[in-house]
């Protein structure tokens, strides 16, 4: 075991392994950045490139950079625009976003990179010490508990049910499931409420959906108040560009990485789950054990509620690796595609890759620290220079906002059925602001919403019923908390005021 | 004259508006009942008749809690807002567009949407680049920039740079020119 962790580490730190790692997390953020191109996207793009390499390791090595390079990228149009191009960075935009419109871009960027950087190298280290064991618990996930898992991931709205507001952030909750059930669905053989359009056949698509709710509004509503921009100073440009957080604020975050560390990359290491959920799951937790006063902040700009995502995410996505490289089984997109290059490099991930290929599995892992010291020495000192992107004139700004938010969708797609899409949910989600109905949980609704009934769907041809909710104790367990999660702090709020 | 344009035409509009919440809530109902109506006539499939869950059970399901959720939306007072609630000061709620209306520059958010439009509708025919340098040059005049000369320049290099990483760098075909040169 030890020759085998030495060799990897030989391996992992060659210069060549290095480099490519560097040059892995360089174009993962870069091109993360663009709404549109998430993690998949990136990851694809970067194929045939990297099978030119030639060398399995040093192929694995440079996609996994660019990997968790294009999540951290994601999550950097998400905090400063209020684009997130990719669901696992949406959470991050809760209280990232917030804390731009406060000033404080810089330090929320900040916050992005360090709990980023902590998510994955703890999750590296996690999958260093419990690959083989873990493996095994993400076999006993069954559909019924992944479907109670996505309720849990739904109990994330009750951070924005709170205020008063339940009953908007329900309704906001049901309409974005029921966009997940339009167009194709891999439980069922014929598209649903495609009302006839064939560009509908696909379904709705997130990145449309996302700009069309988050980036279209702030983009009207920048220009609403644009004359009021033009007389932001130098004093508000060194606002946003710094980035310092003080020794309070480290502690505030210190405790939700580690928790968030070890739940993202749990829930990472489970097929199917990844990113997104985790993300969800962890704003979800951080939030209903911050104490009252820390809560009232979620959604608001709280540093918790932004380090708790981005460490979840960046965990949870260094936890994929353990079904890929230990089972063959990719866990999400993204790790399918890896798993595409593996077999190309003639490589079969499984079981046996430990025993025939150690130097693969053990570099790939190694680099994974690697890559993260990276990560964090090429964004911190970029921090100030990215923040200041919203120094430039609103006159020049906002036409890129809403440019970039429909680049977004159009990418790949060439289609302009898509775009006018995207407007519309645009000004559905100005009516929606204006009538102070929170956005949010349309999105958790809509992204979780085909997992969930193809889950559930899963689950009651499985048991011919759904008996399974109280037959399977897991399922109970998650069910029971996602119910408590939802309940409890509504219940709270309610007998507090009550009190007063 | 600008106020007196508001106060004519769009403080009336927005009297209709105060009650915003009935109508958005109303709107759903409208959506949850169409929605209900294609789930209740979606057309199984003959193999799919004895499936213990079938492609419309998840949707009915969502559209009765759909219309359930608005009628209590159409049904609560409207002060339950959260407008004046302390933690929406910090970033200042949506609400305050419409508490003050003649503050603000409508016309140019509107304009900017109507361009969008125009924007997704011209990109096939006028392809990528002149499209957006147009969108985006066009844009900036329309929010009050007067500087064309560099703000003309910067909109087609952006427009040449994302145009140039998306279909050269990265290989994700994206129309250039006009659809004319194609024919």
């Amino acid at each position: 075991m030890w020759d085998q962790m030495l060799l990897g580490i030989q391996t992992a730190f060659t210069l060549q392994n290095m480099l490519f790692a560097a040059l892995g997390c360089f174009i993962g953020t870069i091109i993360g950045m663009l709404p549109g191109l998430g993690p998949m996207s990136v990851v694809a793009i970067m194929i045939p490139v990297s099978i030119q390499i030639g060398d399995p390791s040093t192929t694995l090595i440079l996609l996994a950079g660019v990997y968790y390079g294009a999540i951290f990228g994601g999550s950097t149009s998400s905090i400063l625009i209020n684009a997130p191009g990719e669901a696992a960075v949406v959470a991050t935009s809760f209280d990232g976003y917030p804390m731009t419109r406060k000033g404080q871009a810089g330090k929320a960027l900040t916050i992005a990179a360090i709990s980023s950087f902590a998510g994955g190298t703890i999750g590296a280290i996690l999958l260093m010490g419990f690959a083989p064991a873990l493996a095994s618990f993400a076999i006993l996930f069954w559909s019924a508990e992944y479907f109670a898992l996505m309720l849990v991931g739904l109990s994330a709205v009750a951070a924005f049910a709170g205020k008063g507001k339940v009953l908007k952030a329900l309704m906001m909750t049901l309409l974005g499931l029921m966009l997940a059930t339009v167009g194709e669905s891999s439980l069922f053989n014929a598209p649903r409420f495609t009302l006839g359009l064939l560009d509908l056949q696909s379904g709705i698509h997130f990145v449309t959906l996302a700009m069309g709710l988050f980036a279209v509004p702030e983009a009207f509503f920048l220009a609403l108040d644009v004359l009021r921009g033009k007389k932001g100073g130098s004093k508000e440009a060194r606002e946003i560009s710094n980035l310092r957080i003080n020794v309070k604020e480290a502690k505030t975050i210190a405790p939700v990485i580690g928790r968030q560390s070890i739940q993202g990359f749990l829930i990472g290491v489970m097929p199917g789950a990844g990113a997104t959920i985790a993300s969800f799951l962890g704003y979800a937790v951080e939030r209903n054990l911050a104490k009252p006063e820390e809560r009232k902040e979620f959604g608001e700009g709280s540093i918790k509620g932004l380090a708790a995502p981005e460490t979840a995410n960046n965990a949870a996505s260094t936890g994929s690796f353990v079904p890929l490289l230990t089972l063959g089984i990719p866990g999400s997109g993204t790790t399918a595609i890896l798993l595409g290059a593996l077999i190309a490099l003639n490589l079969q991930p499984g079981p046996l890759l430990l025993q025939d290929r150690p130097e693969v599995f053990w570099s790939v892992i190694f680099s994974m620290y690697f890559g993260n010291v990276i990560l964090l020495i090429l964004n911190l000192p970029l921090v100030p220079y990215i923040a200041k992107i919203l120094a430039v004139p609103r006159t020049y700004l906002i036409p890129f906002v809403l440019f970039f938010a429909m680049a977004g969708a159009y990418i790949g797609q060439n289609n302009a059925t898509e775009l006018l899409l995207l407007l519309g949910f645009g000004v559905f989600a100005i009516l929606m602001r204006f009538a102070d109905y929170p956005l949010p949980p349309m999105l958790i609704g809509f992204v979780l919403g085909q997992l969930f009934e193809d889950n559930f769907g899963r689950a009651i041809r499985n048991a011919n019923g759904i008996q399974f909710i109280w037959e399977r104790p897991m399922t109970l367990i998650l069910i029971v908390s996602a119910a408590v999660f939802i309940i409890y702090p509504l219940l709270r709020d309610w007998m507090a005021n009550k009190r007063k | 004259m600008r106020e007196e344009v508001f106060s004519r035409l769009l403080i009336p509009f927005f009297f209709i508006m105060l009650s915003i919440n009935r109508w958005i809530a109303l709107g759903m109902l409208a959506f949850s009942s169409g929605y209900g109506y294609l789930s209740f006539t979606y057309r199984i499939l003959p193999f799919e008749q004895f499936l213990a869950m079938k492609p419309n059970t998840l949707p009915i399901g969502l559209a009765l809690a759909g219309m359930v959720c608005s009628v209590a939306l159409l049904l609560t007072p409207d002060g339950q807002s959260s407008s004046s609630t302390e933690e929406n000061k910090v970033i200042g709620s949506d609400q305050k567009y419409l508490e003050s209306p003649e503050n603000y520059e409508w016309g140019k958010g509107i304009g900017l949407l109507i361009l969008a439009v125009i924007y997704a509708l011209s990109l096939r025919q006028a392809g990528f680049l002149i499209a957006t340098s147009l969108f985006l040059s066009i844009g900036g005049l329309m929010l009050g920039e007067r500087k064309i000369w560099i703000l003309l320049p910067v909109s087609c290099a952006a427009s040449f740079l994302v145009w140039y990483l998306v279909d050269e760098v990265l290989s994700i075909f994206m129309r250039p020119w006009p659809m004319i040169f194609y024919q």
